[in-house]
């Protein structure tokens, strides 16, 4: 058997556990209509998806910066809703 | 563009870290601790990605870079369940 590629193997493990953070987030959302849930659903599915992003464009491409100004923007969605929270 | 990206992503998990703990050491609710925890290890893996570009640009340490990352997950995901109700 060949041994899975140990970046691989970690970065559909990210892929997936931010997708159920996603979930758990959406599923608060459902139950409180908190917005702070909302932004937090949506952040941790955007991050879920720059690792989809990853595997399509590759790490060292010169286009994977698209992939982490999408990082940036699910980190703001996060500061954003905590800012936001704070401040009801 | 992608140094400053970089550093971007840096400060603000850095700073949803901060936030998060912060909240957490007001409110006593403790999904607001391990969701500052899970941040403060996504800046640590940021902390690697620089060193990894910019440091140490002709080895690879893509691995080491995903693993505080996925520990965070760990953290945030155990919180979720223990504390989601």
């Amino acid at each position: 058997m060949t041994p899975l590629p140990l970046n691989a193997f970690l970065q559909g493990f990210l892929c997936m556990g931010q997708l159920v953070i996603a979930l758990f987030f959406a599923r608060f959302l459902r139950k409180t209509r908190d917005r702070l849930f909302l932004l937090f659903a949506l952040a941790f599915l955007i991050l879920s998806l720059t690792q989809v992003g990853f595997l399509v464009i590759g790490f060292s491409s010169e286009r994977s910066v698209f992939v982490y100004l999408a990082r940036l923007c699910a980190y703001a969605l996060i500061f954003v809703a905590i800012v936001d929270k704070n401040r009801r | 563009m992608k140094p400053i990206v970089d550093v971007l992503c840096l400060a603000t998990s850095l700073a949803c870290a901060f936030l998060l703990l912060r909240s957490f050491r007001r409110n006593g609710v403790r999904l607001l601790m391990w969701a500052g925890l899970c941040f403060a290890l996504f800046a640590l893996g940021n902390v690697v990605l620089l060193i990894d570009e910019f440091v140490y640009a002709d080895s690879d340490l893509s691995t080491w870079r995903k693993i505080p990352m996925v520990l965070g997950v760990l953290l945030l995901v155990h919180g979720l369940v223990a504390e989601g109700e």
